[in-house]
């Protein structure tokens, strides 16, 4: 879907046509091109996969950097250098608050707080991502994305005696606050991208010039309209002046802006038909949104907790859920192996996306914090136990890949909480967590 | 007598001059009463109070006050801080905001509090009635009409006023964000309406992407509209009057096509918890419809082969991999494609009528997880989704309504094109900003005609220059002109075109029509006669239902009812269909009340409502059948009125349990004007009830609060009110029986009056009509003016429900009272500071 286009001659972005993928005209933000920056910026991004993995195809035997790429690693083999295969993490229930496998699978993922047997009470706890997007969110356009593939009901019982937000959303902007998720492609699009129509540049710079005209000529209404009022009567006028003018500059800053190779998607007509060609567009969507430093933070949920998407296309014509509950059977377990390879190899299309985009004095997966994983381990016993988890990207500098690292019945949340950390955001405790994994482990530093 | 009939008739003429007019409403007091009420049930005659005609002064009041408050409140002991002996030497106008709250707890007789000693009733409405006489007075002498910031469009406004300039329907919520609200939950507040970057964005993107909708363009990529129907609303009956009869779920909808081409039509059906689609048992036939006719029949459903699947469909064991994938992916074709002409049409997805029940036990209807996770495999599919895409293959403007409301002339060659777009955008900008252009008005937005027509053809310039129009702040801004050299708060007429803009977002919500503006435009809109007929003529015209949904929908706090989660283990019947219903009975009842002119009263008592079968089976009510609703009339007095309404109970009640504070609060905010005040903080939780020993009815538990003294000073206001409906549970089902034990309805106002459940309540309300008239004045004044209510409109307010009263308080008597007000009329000059601080 994305287009890498080649650069444009300077003297293009000297006649002012061919500028920047310039900057949409939303909430305050500043100017903040990863690129013009002297220290990198790094991201955070989630995708989460439901129904849990089959362990045996997954999990590296081997640990340290000696570990065997498994069955259903094969697609990452490339990105072998910027994975972090991490073992050994739990999300057990919170005390007092058990039963709702699927339902605490997907809740507890960045919340650690397992729900309360509720089909009308909504309880679980702030989710790291949204800890993360109310700091550095604050420095983009868009504080978070909240991205899926299939779409989410928010209202009515889900699990056994839960409310469907606790299975189909990970994201919890307060502890009664789930966030719905978003899976139509055009509505994140407008979302980063105004209506402008598509990130080329010349049409989007169109449409700036288009609507600068328009403001200019708004400016002069206003002033014309302010002279006949009453002093008192200005406040909401100087309101929208003050408007004008921040997006005046936004359209300053955006011409200004010095070319670079430019990813171009067209505003897209809704979700795909083909599961693929959805998925791949959202990750296009989320490499655009880092890339422009439009947002800092995305998740993304490739299915809710008790999918029952169908992938005929890789010769699994069966629900995705009812077949992970395998009963051990081999036929079956090769299904859901399968399906947990697919996905990975829709990530690997994500990770080559992001190490494809130059970024600084690196490429935008050295500026990433990536978490992949699932919030159970086998779904046919919903385990809770060694839940499988990885880091992918270099964060910053913050991540050393090529490794798998065991750790001992700790909490997913500490982990949280030193991801936290290397993003300069200190909270002591999240959820059921016990204390940060040294970030050392993960950095090497 | 003489003597202060001249001072009162001095400061009427002085106050004639200045406004033209607004006084004489303060002066009537003596018209022969009104025909009584037509209203079905009994409205008790209409007694108005008599209103003390002569300037009254404070010394009239003394004896009262030195005898029952001045105990307390003097300046020695200054209880609340308040000094009435102090107070008592000087004019009363001095210290009207004061004297306001003394009235209203006079009315209410909140004060002296029990055990103290208090005046005998008629001791109590003479004092009231003077203190209200003498802040009258005072206000004549000097009006205070307030003054509105200027105003910002909000999106209610926003989206009439696009229908009414351009005959486009928007999705508000897709273009624009909600606006905030004040703390009576109005949202046109002029003072709160903000202007952010990101609220300008929207209103620049908004004004393309409607000036684009209307004209059409046919540059524009297609695009997929996604509907998404609830999985909790259950689709076994007829699910719209769009749909036909003899079809039964689905939906129907009104989709905007913005250019004469293909459009595709995709439907998906509803899935269960474990995506398993609903009701694949047998085959159904679906149906596409345009405007009624039949696009495409397909049968889906019956063709599932292989092992099936067990029938709990709970997801952890599977069945065939050929039945499984039929039951996630059967609903696949349902999909149409065909050519649909510019304009707004109706799309219709209906299933045909069964007449035949699957064999077997019949199930009762499921709720909760039951109904999420069960697959009803004999059962009835429902539609989940509707996407319709498009514009496809070959592409025109076509002519639909709004294009035919645009183009007032077509341009037959280029000579002809600048003077006909003139002639169209003037017309167009005129209407959206409210007034007479200017040349430089013109001339502005055919400067973005004529970069239009540049770089495309006279449709583009036209579209250029509506944006325009679309972004300018004399249309996303209400201003009003202020004649020049007057000194900060002196009073002014209105003048009438501003006066204009003023009545049509009052009763309509939206931009003046051309006859209105017209008549301001002329000048002719003050006079009485003219204003009164406007009025009238607004009322009657469909645009006047805004009244219903933006002013009662919010005074009664009904727009919280689409929020409304009922506990689903204690009320497990609740769907969207009854969430919908209980919505649309307020919204009929209410829209009928106001076309029929009753009395305002006649929201409390009237013997009749709006029912369809989900409802009336909830009310327990027979013989109502299918999903559309008919006016009832009510054989017992239960249901009568807003009380008896399923809205109004389920909105003042707590997710799992009925609250006797909640509604008894509500009554005294909403319907008798005397809110309490806020709870105080760490209030402990009522107990649960108590399985042994403990207390056990709500009753028996409610009484707690009104033994400690902190909270009894409310709650044995609220909760006597609340008590009277305790026959209406949590979701508005009557009951007779809660928690075990019978209900107990009857109640004690602090006074001692007695009554006993709904009807006692709705009478004893009823006999406060005066009361309530007042408190809907208070609340309809704010909404008009878009501005807080302020101590200085008080006197106002009582006039108008005094006057209103004279005409059986009817409907249009209350609104046409407010047109006519001095604050709907005049304005207090701007500067600073500002007049009147609050508070």
């Amino acid at each position: 879907m994305i287009i890498t286009r080649k650069a444009i001659s300077r003297r293009t972005i000297l006649r002012g046509l061919g500028s920047v993928l310039a900057l949409p005209l939303l909430d305050s933000m500043t100017p903040a091109f990863a690129a013009t920056q002297k220290t990198a910026v790094n991201r955070f991004g989630v995708v989460y996969v439901p129904n849990g993995m089959i362990m045996e195809n997954y999990l590296p035997k081997a640990e340290g950097a000696a570990w065997e790429l498994t069955p259903t690693l094969q697609a990452l083999q490339p990105f072998r250098d910027q994975l972090l295969i991490l073992s050994g993490l739990n999300s057990l229930a919170s005390p007092g608050r058990p039963g709702g496998a699927h339902a605490k699978a997907t809740t507890r993922f960045l919340t650690d707080v397992s729900p309360p047997t509720s089909e009308t009470w909504l309880d679980a706890g702030i989710s790291m991502d949204q800890i993360l997007a109310n700091e550095i969110g604050k420095r983009t356009q868009v504080a978070s994305l909240e991205l899926a593939i299939e779409s989410g009901e928010t209202a009515g019982a889900c699990d056994t005696g839960f409310a469907c937000p606790y299975t189909n959303t990970i994201c919890w902007k307060s502890a009664n606050t789930p966030l719905a998720t978003e899976n139509n492609p055009r509505v994140v699009f407008e979302r980063l991208f105004g209506d402008s129509g598509s990130t080329d540049a010349k049409t989007r710079l169109t449409r700036l010039h288009q609507q600068r005209s328009v403001l200019d000529s708004v400016g002069e209404e206003l002033k014309r309209l302010e002279g006949t009022l009453p002093s008192g009567d200005r406040t909401k006028l100087t309101e929208y002046f003050d408007a004008v003018r921040d997006i005046e500059q936004r359209i300053q800053i955006a011409e200004e802006q010095n070319n670079r190779d430019l990813p171009v998607v067209a505003h897209p007509a809704g979700i795909p038909a083909n599961w693929e060609d959805h998925v791949r567009l959202m990750f296009d969507l989320e490499t655009i949104a880092f890339q422009c430093d439009l947002t800092r933070v995305i998740t993304m949920m490739i299915g809710h907790e008790h999918s029952g998407m169908t992938y005929p296309q890789i010769g699994v014509p069966d629900a995705h859920h009812p077949i992970s509950h395998h009963q051990k059977e081999p036929e079956k377990i090769a299904k859901v192996a399968k399906i947990n390879q697919y996905h990975m190899k829709m990530f690997a299309y994500f990770l080559d996306k992001l190490r494809a985009t130059p970024d600084g004095d690196g490429t935008l997966l050295d500026h990433m914090t990536l978490m992949y994983g699932a919030g159970i381990a086998d779904s046919n016993a919903h385990s809770v136990y060694n839940i499988p988890i990885m880091l992918a990207g270099g964060g910053a500098g913050n991540l050393k890949g090529g490794r798998h690292i065991p750790f001992k019945d700790m909490p997913l949340a500490n982990l949280h909480l030193t991801l936290l950390d290397q993003f300069g955001v200190h909270w002591d405790r999240l959820g059921d967590s016990t204390g940060p994994i040294d970030s050392r482990i993960l950095s090497l530093a | 007598m003489a003597q202060p009939n001249t001072r009162l008739g001095i400061a009427a003429a002085s106050l004639l001059l200045t406004i033209g007019g607004g006084a004489e409403l303060w002066l009537r007091a003596d018209q022969s009463p009104a025909p009584a009420s037509r209203t079905s049930t009994a409205v008790k005659p209409v007694t108005p109070k008599p209103v003390i005609a002569e300037p009254v002064s404070l010394a009239t009041l003394r004896p009262v006050l030195d005898r029952y408050c001045v105990g307390c409140h003097n300046n020695k002991a200054k209880t609340a801080g308040l000094e009435l002996d102090s107070l008592m030497t000087a004019p009363v106008g001095k210290n009207a905001e004061t004297w306001e709250k003394v009235a209203r707890k006079l009315r209410t007789q909140e004060m002296p509090p029990p055990g103290m000693p208090r005046p005998d009733q008629t001791a109590y409405l003479r004092a009231n009635a003077l203190l209200e006489a003498a802040l009258e007075s005072a206000a004549i002498a000097a009006p205070h009409p307030g003054r509105v910031a200027v105003h910002r469009l909000n999106r209610v406004e926003y989206v009439n006023a696009v229908r009414d300039l351009l005959d486009v329907r928007v999705d508000g919520t897709a273009l624009l964000t909600a606006d905030d609200v004040n703390q009576e939950g109005f949202d046109n507040i002029a003072s709160i309406l903000s202007v952010s970057p990101a609220l300008l964005q929207n209103y620049l993107s908004a004004a393309r992407t409607v000036s684009r909708l209307a004209i059409g363009d046919t540059a524009i990529v297609p695009a997929i509209e996604t509907y998404k129907i609830s999985k909790a609303l259950v689709q076994d009956d007829r699910m719209g009057e769009d749909l036909p009869f003899g079809s039964q779920g689905g939906t129907a909808i009104r989709h905007r096509f913005p250019l004469d081409a293909e459009y595709s039509f995709k439907v998906l059906l509803r899935r269960q918890e474990y995506d398993y689609l609903v009701g694949m048992g047998e085959p159904h036939q679906i149906e596409i419809r345009l405007d009624g006719a039949l696009l495409k029949r397909i049968s889906v459903g019956g063709e599932a082969k292989g092992m099936t699947t067990p029938e709990s469909y709970g997801g952890n064991t599977q069945g065939g991999p050929e039945f499984e994938f039929y039951m996630h992916n059967a609903d696949a074709t349902l999909e149409v494609r065909g050519p649909v002409t510019a304009g707004e049409h109706v799309v219709g997805i209906s299933f045909l009528r069964r007449f035949w029940e699957p064999e077997g036990i019949l199930q009762p209807p499921q709720t909760g997880f039951a109904r999420s996770t069960n697959e009803y495999y004999h059962g009835n599919p429902d539609v989940e989704f509707v996407y319709i895409g498009g514009p496809y293959g070959h592409v025109s403007p076509g002519n639909p309504a709004s294009r035919q409301k645009i183009f007032l002339c077509s341009p037959r060659n280029t000579a002809e094109e600048e003077p006909c777009a003139r002639r169209i955008l003037s017309t167009l900008a005129k209407r959206a900003y409210r007034r007479p252009l200017t040349e430089a008005d013109i001339q502005t937005v055919l400067r973005f005609y004529r970069e239009g027509r540049t770089g495309g053809d006279f449709d583009a310039g036209i579209r250029e220059g509506l944006e325009r129009i679309l972004a300018a702040p004399s249309f996303l801004f209400r201003v009003e002109h202020q004649p020049a050299g007057l000194a900060p708060g002196a009073v002014y007429a209105v003048n009438d075109v501003d006066l204009a803009s003023r009545l049509s977002f009052f009763l309509w919500s939206s931009i003046p029509d051309d006859p209105l503006l017209d008549l301001a435009v002329a000048g002719k809109l003050h006079e009485p006669a003219v204003l009164d007929q406007q009025v009238r003529r607004m009322l009657r015209d469909s645009r006047s239902d805004a009244l219903v949904n933006g002013f009662v929908n919010r005074w009664l706090e009904l727009n919280k009812l689409a929020g409304v989660v009922p506990d689903t283990e204690l009320y497990s019947e609740f769907d969207e269909n009854l969430r919908d219903a209980m919505a649309q009975e307020t919204r009929l009842f209410v829209k009928n009340e106001l076309r029929e002119d009753h009395s305002v009263a006649s929201l409390l008592t009237a013997n009749y409502t709006y029912l369809n079968e989900r409802l009336a089976k909830h009310y327990g009510i027979p013989d109502i059948y299918g999903s559309h609703f008919r006016r009832v009339t009510l054989p017992e007095g239960v249901r009568g009125g807003l009380l008896g309404q399923a809205s109004v109970l389920t909105v003042t009640s707590y997710p799992n349990r009925t609250s006797v504070a909640i509604r008894g609060r509500w009554l005294l905010a909403n319907i008798l004007g005397s809110p309490p005040p806020a709870p105080p903080a760490n209030i402990p939780p009522l107990p649960e009830a108590a399985a042994n020993g403990g207390p056990k009815s709500l009753r028996e538990r409610m009484s707690i609060h009104r033994q400690n003294a902190v909270c009894a000073g409310c709650h044995r206001r609220m909760d006597p009110l609340g008590f009277a409906l305790e026959n209406f549970d949590a979701d508005g089902k009557w009951r007779k029986e809660a928690d075990g034990v019978p209900v107990d309805a009857s109640a004690a106002l602090p006074d001692g009056t007695q009554f006993d459940g709904v009807i006692g309540l709705r009478e004893l309300l009823a006999s406060h009509q005066e009361d309530f008239a007042r408190t809907l004045t208070e609340k309809l004044i704010a909404y008009a003016l878009g501005r807080g209510v302020e101590y200085t409109d008080e006197p106002t307010v009582r006039g108008i429900a005094r006057d209103a009263g004279v005409n059986g308080y009817r409907w249009s008597s209350v609104l046409a009272g407010i047109a006519k007000s001095a604050p709907f009329r005049t304005a207090a000059a701007g500067g600073e500071p500002p007049k009147i601080a609050r508070k």
